[in-house]
């Protein structure tokens, strides 16, 4: 007998669960159903099939600049994030010294804080600098962001690694430096990849705090925000966001099944 | 650095040390005061505080059979399931607003097909689904549900499983070990997964404003609204803003003996 559930009670779990994930993506159905309908107005009845707003969208050239400029941000975001977040990752996990619990507790305090807040205070903060708003501002904020979930997922792959490895390396005559490129980083780079792919993808969908530190140009996600205001953009609108949220669905599969795959293979060889 | 100097910068806001007006001006408690004594910030924020309760208990009571039936029930595809479960979390958030706003509206989704089936006459839409309270609410319960189930998980999964067979031996019933020993041994994961999710409704403002309408209003419209276009206050919005910061940081200290985020973020 199984003392967790009985069978009766496996069977409803899995009917309730079957629900929800239905619930979870009947929306993004929808929305896949109504980007393909010859209709202005995105109702029933449909009215029948179309490309019409998928070219509409690739010809719209403001939303391809919002794309792009969130992409410029987005890249250059995950790569200072990730940047910081190893290094502040290698001294959580493999240094000792005074106020540690501090310092982390602050490099994490970004994930509790409301967006909006943050937002403002950047807002301000720049205002009093006399800083004017634009790219760099925005990847500023995201970085602050980004940086918490980085060092999430890299502490606890660093504090798998076996620290006699390192020590061996050095032994043999290694650098730091040296040490560094040839066994942490390739044993730690699964890790990276994940936390370079939570930083991009945060960052690329960040409304919050690029809303108010952006100054005039548009990003990605606040593109959308004002498009959602004017009905007669809805339907290629609805478009761009099939293509979106296909294309990060898909990378986030892949990406899961990357690591695992990565993880497991490099645990094999050490 | 970037994090902390912002939130000071605020706080001189708030005591008209700096000003968005030029002139000469000094220290005062004045914002604070009129915060206090006004009585329209403080009952937005009751009204926040209770829209978000309500949306994370509710979620929280959904997520966790769920969580419940991925980590115990000894499916061999959990983590196949938990990655189905969370992947819209991970997808853009402003899309999926989005979606409910073409679901929801007087000519969406759901009006249209009831007006198709002849269900509901046209002249009379559900107008209540789209800008309301209970839009707001569905949308950000909608958008969290999957990351709530995640600290839950985490915390079922690392439960020994003997110690329910040692019930179950011992003669308790399912239910009984269930109440005895499994839900106290989750808790931490379930007020974790609570608090990740009331700490950023409540200082929500992208969802309220695409689909709340003016009942579904909150307190970040309101932040959001002394710094925007118009009239803006920046010493009053600092307030607000100071105020929220100060809740959130003490509900983070009372919650953060539950909290261990590595295990939240590493599965």
């Amino acid at each position: 007998m199984d003392p967790a559930l009985s069978r009766n009670g496996a069977w409803v779990l899995r009917g309730f669960f079957a629900l929800v994930v239905v619930f979870l993506y009947a929306p993004i159905v929808i929305l896949l159903i109504f980007s393909f309908n010859n209709s202005a107005v995105p109702s029933f009845p449909l009215s029948g099939f179309t490309l019409h707003w998928y070219h509409e969208f690739l010809v719209n050239g403001d939303l391809r600049a919002a794309l792009a400029t969130s992409a410029i941000i987005a890249a250059l975001t995950s790569v200072g994030a990730v940047a910081l977040g190893v290094l502040a990752s290698i001294a959580l996990v493999r240094s000792r010294f005074r106020g540690k619990a501090l310092v982390s507790a602050l490099l994490l305090s970004p994930l509790v804080i409301p967006y909006v807040v943050f937002g403002i205070s950047l807002l301000l903060l720049f205002h009093t600098l006399g800083v004017s708003n634009g790219i760099p501002t925005v990847v500023i904020g995201h970085i602050v962001i980004t940086l918490p979930y980085t060092i999430l997922v890299l502490v606890p792959r660093l504090e798998q690694l076996d620290p006699a490895l390192g020590e061996a390396a050095y032994d043999l005559g290694a650098g730091r430096l040296r040490t560094f490129w040839a066994i942490t980083l390739p044993l730690i780079l699964p890790a990276i990849l994940s936390a370079f792919l939570i930083a991009f993808t945060t960052s690329f969908d960040e409304y919050a705090v690029a809303s108010f530190v952006i100054g005039t140009r548009a990003t990605f996600p606040i593109y959308l925000y004002s498009a959602l205001r004017f009905p007669s953009q809805l339907p290629q609108v609805i478009a761009v966001a099939v293509v979106v949220l296909v294309v990060s669905l898909t990378v986030i599969v892949a990406a899961e099944v990357g690591r695992r795959w990565a993880e497991r293979r490099v645990s094999l060889e050490v | 650095m970037f994090f902390v100097l912002p939130i000071v910068i605020v706080a001189l806001y708030s005591f008209n040390v700096y000003s968005l007006f030029p002139g000469p001006h000094g220290f005062t408690f004045d914002a604070w005061r009129s915060f206090v004594h006004n009585h329209i910030y403080i009952r937005l924020f009751w009204k926040s505080v209770k829209m978000s309760l309500i949306v994370s208990a509710i979620i929280v009571a959904l997520a966790y059979p769920l969580a419940y039936y991925l980590a115990l029930s000894g499916t061999k595809r959990k983590y196949i399931l938990l990655l189905l479960l969370i992947a819209p979390f991970l997808t853009s958030y402003l899309l999926r607003v989005l979606a409910w706003k073409v679901i929801l509206g007087d000519q969406g989704v759901i009006n249209s097909f009831l007006f198709w089936t002849g269900l509901r006459s046209p002249e009379h839409p559900l107008s209540q689904l789209l800008y309301s309270r209970f839009a707001v609410m569905l949308v950000l319960g909608y958008i969290w549900l999957p990351f709530v189930a995640l600290p839950i998980f985490v915390s079922l999964e690392s439960l020994d499983k003997r110690l329910l067979e040692a019930a179950s031996d011992l003669g308790a019933s399912r239910l009984r070990a269930f109440w005895a020993v499994t839900l106290p041994l989750s808790l931490p994961g379930v007020i974790a997964a609570f608090f990740f999710v009331f700490i950023p409704t409540l200082g929500e403002f992208v969802t309220p404003s695409l689909v709340g309408g003016t009942t579904g209003y909150m307190y970040g419209n309101q932040i959001v609204d002394l710094f925007g276009a118009g009239f803006p206050d920046w010493e009053t919005g600092s307030v607000l803003a100071l105020f929220l910061i100060i809740v959130v940081a003490v509900l983070t200290i009372v919650f953060s003996r539950f909290l261990q985020p590595q295990q939240v973020a590493t599965d």
